[in-house]
Order: structure tokens, then C-alpha cells, then sequence
């Protein structure tokens, strides 16, 4: 898997052996989403609720670390079967968080798709403001870490 | 995915989220300066300044120390490593998840 991270954003790619088309309903039948969404023995999701469309809106239940009930909410933004599906991206536990997108990208050859995974605005409110201060801000964190 | 140190980060989001808090710290940055120092840098009036200055203290992202009659204050800058460990969070979340992906799919073709 390639990731990389530029100040806000998480970028990942996952080569798939299967058609656009069988991942993208992985990706929105909320019974098979549940299958596989998570992280083994941290957090696992247990409902989800889907309106398939563009402003439609999305949630999932889940239990965490610990037995703790979490749920993370959102919108369809963009919906191009079996191409994009982004939506926005609202967890209950962070009160102060921006907004952020998460968006896949699949690309099918020859049977084989590679899914590209963009997780943005993760830090940033600068999707409205276009503030530079984050950039520096890492940066500064990067500088101390490192020092 | 709940953690403590998600609520730790918060209060860092939250000191972050104001431009003009992010500009104090870059003037922090240069080195120490006493709260009047710092509100001469801005338009905004020192009251604004010192208000600030108290929510970016009770984030962990300034310390002051009285010297004098003045208050100087100093950048802080280790609470920022709680944005770096939530960004680390969302890294090994969306591993797993793809990786899960990647399982589910192939093993059913």
C-alpha cells in the first residue's frame, strides 16, 4: 500500500483483484461496508444507515476501544458508480473538528482496480478560508519532534 | 477510536482554530515577549490579545511567567504532537480498512 501526507490530507492506494464495480458496492451496501470497515479488536462498525445519492446522508454506529459507542456521520457529495464516491466525514467524538472529506477514486485494468483513498481537511478549516496556518503549524510540530 | 489523547487534541484544535491565535504563536516563535509586546503586533485590542492568550495557556500552547510587572510568555509547542498522533490514528484506521476492503473483496471472487 502507498500512503503519503501532505499537511491535511491522507492519501492511500490499494490494488484490488476485482472489478470497479464489485468494490464500489463493498464500498456503499451498508451490510457489506459493515464487513469489512474498522480495525480488527479497536473498533468495528455495527449499523449503518445509507441514502445513496448526492446530499443524501450517511451514518455509522459503532463500538470502540474500551466497549464505547461511537457514530460517525456525513453526506454524499459525489457519486459517479463505479468511479467516485465521496462524501463528508463527521465523527461524534471530536466536538471542535472541521469537517473533513474522505473521496475514493477506482480505476479498473483488466480486472484489476486500484483504489486511491483521499482523506482531506482532516486539520484544516482552510477548505472555507484558504488560511495558510496550518501548513506552518505542522511544520513547526515536525521541527520539534525532530529536535 | 475514542482516546484520551483525542481530548487532548481538541483543546489544541480548538486554540488553532482562530487566525489570530495562530499568528500569536508565529510571533512566539521568534522568541519571548511580554503580552504587551505581543498585542502591539495586532489591531486587535489587548483585552482581545489577553483573551487569547489565557485559551492558548490552558491548551498548553503558551507558558508565561510574571517578571516584573510584565507577563512574558513563551511557545509551547509539544501539545502539537497530539495532532500529529491524531493524524497517525486516521493512518492506521484507514490501513486496516482498506486492507479489510482487500480481504472481503478478493476472498469472495
Amino acid at each position: 500500500m502507498n500512503s503519503t501526507r501532505a499537511d491535511d490530507t491522507i492519501v492511500k492506494e490499494i490494488t484490488i483483484r476485482a472489478p470497479a464495480e464489485r468494490i464500489f458496492e463493498a464500498l456503499t451496501d451498508p451490510e457489506q461496508r459493515l464487513k469489512w470497515w474498522g480495525a480488527e479488536g479497536q473498533y468495528r462498525g455495527t449499523q449503518m444507515e445509507s441514502d445513496l445519492r448526492p446530499g443524501g446522508k450517511w451514518l455509522t454506529r459503532g463500538i470502540g476501544r474500551g466497549g464505547k459507542a461511537f457514530n460517525v456521520s456525513g453526506e454524499y457529495r459525489e457519486i459517479d458508480r463505479p468511479h467516485v464516491l465521496a462524501f463528508t466525514w463527521l465523527p461524534d467524538w471530536e466536538k471542535d473538528a472541521p469537517e473533513s472529506l474522505v473521496r475514493f477514486d477506482l480505476k479498473e485494468r483488466d480486472g484489476i482496480t486500484t483504489v486511491r483513498l483521499t482523506h482531506s481537511g482532516l486539520t484544516s478549516e482552510s477548505s472555507r478560508a484558504h488560511h495558510q496556518g496550518w501548513p506552518q503549524v505542522l511544520a513547526w510540530l515536525q521541527a520539534y519532534a525532530e529536535g | 477510536m475514542v482516546t484520551e489523547r483525542r481530548k487532548q487534541s481538541e483543546a489544541v484544535f480548538r486554540a488553532l482554530a482562530d487566525p489570530t491565535r495562530r499568528d500569536i504563536l508565529a510571533v512566539l516563535r521568534r522568541g519571548r515577549h511580554s503580552v504587551g509586546d505581543i498585542a502591539s503586533h495586532f489591531r486587535t485590542s489587548r483585552p482581545a490579545i489577553s483573551k487569547h492568550l489565557r485559551l492558548l495557556r490552558s491548551a498548553g500552547l503558551v507558558v508565561s511567567r510574571k517578571q516584573g510587572t510584565a507577563r512574558i510568555c513563551e511557545l509551547n509547542a509539544k501539545p502539537l504532537r497530539a495532532v500529529n498522533d491524531w493524524l497517525a490514528d486516521y493512518e492506521a484506521f484507514w490501513n486496516e480498512s482498506l486492507r479489510g476492503l482487500k480481504r472481503y473483496v478478493e476472498e469472495e471472487q
